[in-house]
């Protein structure tokens, strides 16, 4: 669906100084590109990447929550946390022609929580001293849609495969 | 009588009284001034000796000890009361204890005389529904003698985790000890109940220093009997003190001392830095968030097993009964079988007859991987049968199936050798007589009779004590691991893990174990007064991977499912002279 897109390196997971760098990143082309399009592709340039700013901080304040003991319910579990998977391909925000629709394409590792099962004894045990839950870090791809509404994004499905 | 004292009834069915707290207090009310009975002499140093000991957290006690066997005591600055008392001493360490008058508490308090720390542990009765379980909440603290508080206390440890130890104490009683948690132990009564099975108990451990290790346990579930030992672990000593009522709701308080052998060290599993101890937190108060006095968290399988009678249980057997649900491995114990061996298609198209010693004969045709027919003693129609087999090694296979139209819902569970002719089977029944849908166990001896195979005549597969003093560890499925304790030849002992590997809950039930093959055991364990499961197991230790079956009855229905596991040898314990018969 997308026309735009940039590829940044872990921006939407790294929070305050970070963010500096993709942005300053993503520049140089832009620039380039002043010297070949007309001065709206120029401006559409602008707003792409100010729409990219502006998912990344709903992807950051997504994250905080989540992070900071939210949680939230992916992949059938609780997942308890998110963060970026280094090892993983560089993270990609494609913006649809219409400016009102996004995809983002993000590279983590999620901690996920499971309750153990409780109808045999061991599980029963398990949950009697008070460890009926198990933690896994897993390597995810998220899929996240996002929608621009009212002039401000946010957050539709999110699909998390195995990565 | 001479032999060994076998009791009628095991700990876990015997009904103990429900001492109401009146009847507490009036077997109580005499002993307040006598203090613990002793054997062994007490200590003779005390007599016009005063003590202050603060706790942190806890309360301030002034002692003064107008005798050997006297003191007075004032909580916090109030009311001298006076009550008797007894003491031991080992080294630097002093053992002491009393009642309070007027009250259903008391204290057991561990000095340190070199360090001044001191380990203060208030008891008491009636704090809990079952009166007579004997309640504890642990200090820590020191003597206050006017100089600067030493800055150390005694702590909570995990530093006697995978230890065991023969003792044999001063009043004739003989137990081995299984500390295979950090918060959970497991006692074997050699001398009072001839040690056919052991029993766990909540446990604490606490490092008064290097040498010398305080060790406590609580009989909960049982006879609510609470005991203290300070170890030195240089001589194998101990010094001690059990408070509580036996079957016979008579009143122990007592001290006593031991002597014993270490029985073995087995490994534990938390990283190397984490000596901690107290792995399984109690509870805490909704409001302040603290601890909750006393308050600890136990394992009670009584009160959370599904009890069903005979009509119950004939109905559910009836409407739910499943085995090994179609395409997969797993059932009713799904999480035990996440690591399970896959199931084998080396029965399919076989037909055989195994015949069992002082037992059935049952013929078997497998139609496929996962369906059979079989007939009972060569009569009536060849019923079908859903199965499950695994090849636990080569030739040798576990298979199970229920036995539909059995009065007491049966389920067989078999190890076949098909190369040697041999087959051991664990025939799990209901209608037990405690709940009719407690699993009960008979273990039958046989032979393989097939086309190509000619069994032995006299030699059959034999249990075996090779297994006793193992632990096995078991790991079912991520987060799902238990490590086995084999602590007498009849006895299985379960413990699992905390999520920082420290050993946690631990529970036990009565076993069989048969040797199959060099390294290959065919083992039951039953959940006597515990959801009453028999799960049984055919252990590789070739491959360290075992095969196992359960069979369980619930108000979901009968079920026989798979389980398995990869297994890590823990360690044994040299146990197997304690359990000879001698004349």
């Amino acid at each position: 669906m997308s026309k735009h897109s940039s590829s940044t390196r872990r921006m939407f997971l790294k929070c305050g100084a970070l963010l500096a760098g993709p942005i300053a990143a993503v520049s140089l082309p832009a620039l380039a590109l002043t010297k070949e399009r007309p001065e709206g592709g120029l401006q559409a340039r602008v707003a792409r990447l100010e729409d990219e700013a502006a998912i990344r901080e709903v992807h950051q304040a997504w994250l905080r929550q989540i992070n900071a003991g939210g949680g939230t319910a992916l992949i059938g579990a609780s997942v308890t946390r998110v963060s970026a998977d280094h090892a993983g391909v560089a993270d990609r925000i494609d913006i649809a022609e219409d400016g009102r629709r996004a995809t983002g394409r993000f590279d983590c590792e999620v901690e996920v929580q499971r309750r153990l099962p409780d109808d045999f004894t061991l599980g029963q045990m398990a949950h009697a001293q008070g460890s009926g839950t198990l933690r896994t870090t897993e390597r995810r791809v998220l899929t996240v849609e996002y929608l621009k509404v009212a002039g401000a994004w946010t957050m539709g499905r999110i699909c998390a495969e195995a990565g | 009588m001479t032999g060994t004292p076998y009791p009628k009834q095991q700990m876990h069915r015997f009904a103990y009284t429900k001492l109401t707290k009146e009847q507490i207090g009036t077997k109580l009310g005499p002993v307040v001034l006598k203090g613990p009975t002793s054997v062994s002499a007490p200590a003779a140093d005390f007599a016009g000796q005063t003590l202050s000991i603060v706790t942190d957290e806890g309360p301030a006690l002034k002692y003064r000890f107008t005798s050997n066997a006297r003191l007075s005591l004032s909580e916090n600055g109030g009311k001298a009361l006076e009550a008797g008392f007894g003491a031991l001493e080992s080294d630097n360490f002093c053992l002491f204890t009393h009642l309070i008058p007027g009250t259903q508490r008391g204290y057991a308090v561990v000095v340190d005389r070199k360090s001044k720390q001191a380990t203060v542990i208030e008891l008491w009765f009636s704090g809990y529904e079952d009166n007579r379980e004997v309640q504890r909440q642990i200090y820590f603290g020191y003597i206050d003698a006017g100089a600067d508080a030493p800055k150390g206390r005694h702590e909570l440890t995990n530093r006697l985790e995978g230890r065991g130890y023969h003792w044999r104490q001063d009043n004739g009683i003989e137990t081995l000890e299984y500390y295979p948690s950090a918060g959970y132990s497991h006692f074997v009564e050699l001398s009072r109940t001839g040690g056919e099975l052991g029993f766990c108990a909540p446990s604490d451990y606490v490092k008064l220093d290097n040498d010398f290790i305080l060790y406590t346990r609580t009989e909960c579930e049982f006879s609510g009997t609470f005991t203290a030992a300070v170890i030195d672990m240089n001589r194998v000593q101990q010094m001690g003190v059990r408070l509580g009522f036996d079957e016979a709701d008579n009143l122990i308080y007592c001290l006593s001392r031991g002597h014993g052998d270490i029985t073995g060290q087995i490994a534990h599993f938390e990283k190397f830095e984490d000596n901690t101890g107290d792995p399984i937190p109690g509870p805490k108060d909704k409001e302040s968030g603290k601890p909750v006095k006393g308050g600890r968290r136990v394992y009670r399988p009584v009160h959370t097993m599904e009890k069903m009678s005979r009509e119950e249980v004939a109905k559910v057997v009836k409407d739910h009964s499943t085995a090994f649900p179609a395409g997969t491995t797993t059932g009713g114990a799904a999480g035990m079988s996440q690591n399970a061996l896959p199931a084998s298609d080396y029965l399919a198209g076989k037909s055989f007859t195994l015949r069992y010693d002082h037992g059935p004969v049952m013929e078997y045709r497998v139609d496929g991987s996962d369906q059979l027919s079989w007939r009972m003693n060569g009569q009536g129609d060849w019923i079908k049968a859903r199965y499950q087999a695994y090849e636990a090694a080569p030739g040798l296979v576990l298979f199970g199936h229920l036995l539909e139209g059995a009065p007491d819902h049966d389920g067989h569970i078999m190890a076949v050798d098909f190369h040697q002719g041999l087959v051991t089977c664990y025939n799990g029944y209901l209608n037990t007589p405690y709940f009719a849908n407690e699993a009960g166990a008979r273990t039958l001896f046989g032979v393989l009779e097939m086309e190509g195979v000619q069994p032995p005549q006299y030699r059959r597969h034999q249990r075996t004590t090779e297994m006793l003093g193992r632990c096995i560890t078991y790991s079912y499925a991520p987060g799902l691991v238990s490590m086995h304790l084999y602590s007498t030849p009849h006895t299985v002992s379960w413990i699992i893990f905390t999520p920082d590997q420290h050993g946690g809950m631990e529970w036990s039930g009565p076993g069989d174990f048969v040797k199959i093959r060099d390294g290959i055991y065919f083992m039951y364990w039953l959940e006597e007064a515990c959801n009453g499961t028999l799960g049984t197991v055919l252990l590789n230790l070739n491959i360290m991977h075992d095969a196992g079956i359960g069979y369980n009855c619930g108000t979901r229905g009968l079920n026989m499912s798979a389980i398995g596991a990869i297994v890590r040898h823990a360690g044994k314990f040299d146990v197997d002279k304690y359990f000879q018969i001698r004349t």
